[in-house]
């Protein structure tokens, strides 16, 4: 929820990176948190497993400054998309703003990405959201992959309702930027026209007509985008370079991923919770993994989501204190 | 949670955000600038739930004070859920207790948290004493804040103009 503070001079809102497992979102977080000049932005903090899986969410905030006098904040976050992970990645979700939802394009993940959109409608829903009201956009992340499938059969499958897309390459920065301009500038236009709906509304404009009109299309994306949005999509192949002082690949990690697949470093200047989170993932992990399958079976379901929950908010009590002593001490 | 369906434009509004106005915030720093003198806390954040910096008042030195409210308001929605798994209504308290700096956190309304920094110049039954009273009386001031009729002010006219020019430059 965008909350707009006028004795701080500040509007903040939340942007969330949704998607599968592995499709790239931490990924694009830290491209993000790479490139975005120093002023704009501030620590990316991340629980995530052993692994590099995220076990919670990473989290970024970037600071547009001062737009008309009020200092515009957007906090990023990205959600575990391991299927497991749904009672976490649902709370990420709450109150959010904007959502980009990183997709994976190799074929084989077809069906993941199918799934994982349909959870994040469900989840949005029992938020009392309809996804079509919600600024989001659909980002085909590792084109670079050999097995990618063609963007318009992506589009056809993923792309119910018509929300801008672009293609990318995380690893290498491409299509990050032109994917969080546009989804940015949605969610600050559906603030403006909050508050134009408002001044304009003493009349009583009754929702459920809004949410009728709001049906297929619903965020008339390519109006409220500061670029060229619809052409975003078809730019393939641009700019592919590889960042100079781009980080040398490591070698495959065992993420469970098989295959030649590039992988590149995490850049972990700031990772204020690497220590902290890692020591206890790592057992968190083990934990998941022996459960894995067992959750949605009644009581013992509720047990693994309760220990999985004390853990989480264990660990992030033990992040906060991370982060508390390293900057206080 | 009130059905989105059934609500008036500003209504509406006061539901999709949270707006909060200067005079409502002066009278809710010197509440928090009175409990950290009574309670001998170091240092009294207002956070609401999405993780948003609401107010703060006392001696926070360099910490990042958006990272610090994204995991608190993280911390007590996994505790929230915790709580509806074991069928308890809601932890309203979190008290995490470090070496040296410990954390209080209070649920205040429904949609903002309460969170305390302090070390072992006080007393956790000191700080949750005063914690109490506190989320009361910033429960009353959320109160009167929603049942004022006053028109809201409002985000100046060129905000969205000016919040396009700024992304195409920060994103250049
Ligand atoms: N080939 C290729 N690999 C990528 C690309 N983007 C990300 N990856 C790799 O894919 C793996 C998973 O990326 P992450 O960003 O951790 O994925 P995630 O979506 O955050 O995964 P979860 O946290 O488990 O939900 C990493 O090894 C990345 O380096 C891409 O565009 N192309
Ligand atoms: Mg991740």
């Amino acid at each position: 929820m965008v909350q707009i503070n006028f004795a701080l001079k500040e509007v903040n809102c939340k942007i969330v990176f949704y998607g599968p497992g592995m499709s790239g979102k931490t990924t694009n977080l830290e491209i993000v948190h790479q490139k975005a000049p120093e002023e704009n932005k501030g620590e990316l903090t991340s629980i995530s497993t052993d692994g590099d899986r995220t076990l919670f969410f990473d989290f970024m905030p970037l600071d547009l400054g001062n737009v008309a006098g009020m200092r515009t904040k957007f906090q990023l976050y990205t959600v575990p998309g391991q299927v497991y992970y749904n009672s976490t990645r649902k709370l990420v979700l709450q109150g959010v703003d904007g959502v980009i939802f990183v997709a994976d394009s190799d074929a084989e993940k077809l069906q993941e990405n199918i799934e994982s959109y349909e959870n994040l409608i469900e989840n949005l829903a029992e938020y009392g959201k309809d996804i079509r009201e919600l600024p989001h956009v659909i980002q085909y992340n590792k084109r670079d992959h050999p097995n990618a499938m063609p963007v318009d059969e992506l589009d056809r499958t993923l792309n119910r309702f018509g929300v801008p897309t672009f293609e990318a390459v995380a690893v290498t920065g491409e299509g990050v930027f032109p994917t969080l301009k546009v989804l940015a500038g949605m969610v600050l236009e559906s603030i403006d026209r909050m508050d134009n709906r408002r001044s304009s509304a003493s009349r009583p404009a009754p929702r459920a007509e809004a949410r009728a009109q709001a049906a297929p299309r619903a965020e008339a994306p390519a109006q409220s985008a500061p670029a060229a949005a619809p052409a975003a999509g078809g730019k393939r192949g641009q700019a592919p370079a590889r960042p100079a002082g781009s980080p040398a690949r490591r070698p495959v990690a065992p993420r469970g991923q098989a295959g030649p697949r590039p992988v590149a470093q995490r850049p972990s200047p700031s990772r204020v919770a690497s220590s902290a989170a890692r020591r206890r993932g790592g057992a968190a992990h083990a934990d998941a993994d022996q459960t894995r399958g067992t959750r949605t079976g009644g009581g013992r379901g509720v047990f693994v989501a309760v220990l999985s929950t004390l853990f989480l908010a264990a660990a992030v009590a033990g992040v906060v204190f991370f982060v508390m002593q390293n900057q206080q001490g | 949670m009130s059905d989105p369906g059934k609500m008036s434009a500003n209504e509406r509004l006061r539901h999709d955000r949270l707006t909060f106005y200067k005079e409502d915030i002066e009278r809710i720093d010197r509440l928090l600038a009175e409990f950290l003198r009574l309670s001998g806390a170091k240092c009294a954040l207002l956070i609401d739930k999405e993780g948003h910096l609401v107010t703060r008042r006392g001696e926070v030195r360099t910490i990042d004070m958006d990272t610090i409210s994204a995991l608190v308001a993280g911390s007590f929605a996994a505790t929230k859920e915790m709580a509806r798994l074991l069928g308890e209504n809601e932890f309203t308290a979190l008290y995490h207790q470090g070496t040296r700096d410990n954390i209080q956190l209070s649920l205040v309304g429904d949609r903002t948290l309460l969170t305390i920094l302090f070390d072992d110049r006080t007393t956790v039954g000191m700080v949750r004493l005063y914690a109490n009273e506190t989320a009361r009386k910033l429960s009353e001031i959320y109160g009167e804040a929603n049942s004022r009729t006053t028109p809201d002010p409002q985000l100046d006219r060129d905000y969205g103009n000016s919040a396009r020019r700024k992304l195409e430059n920060l994103f250049d």
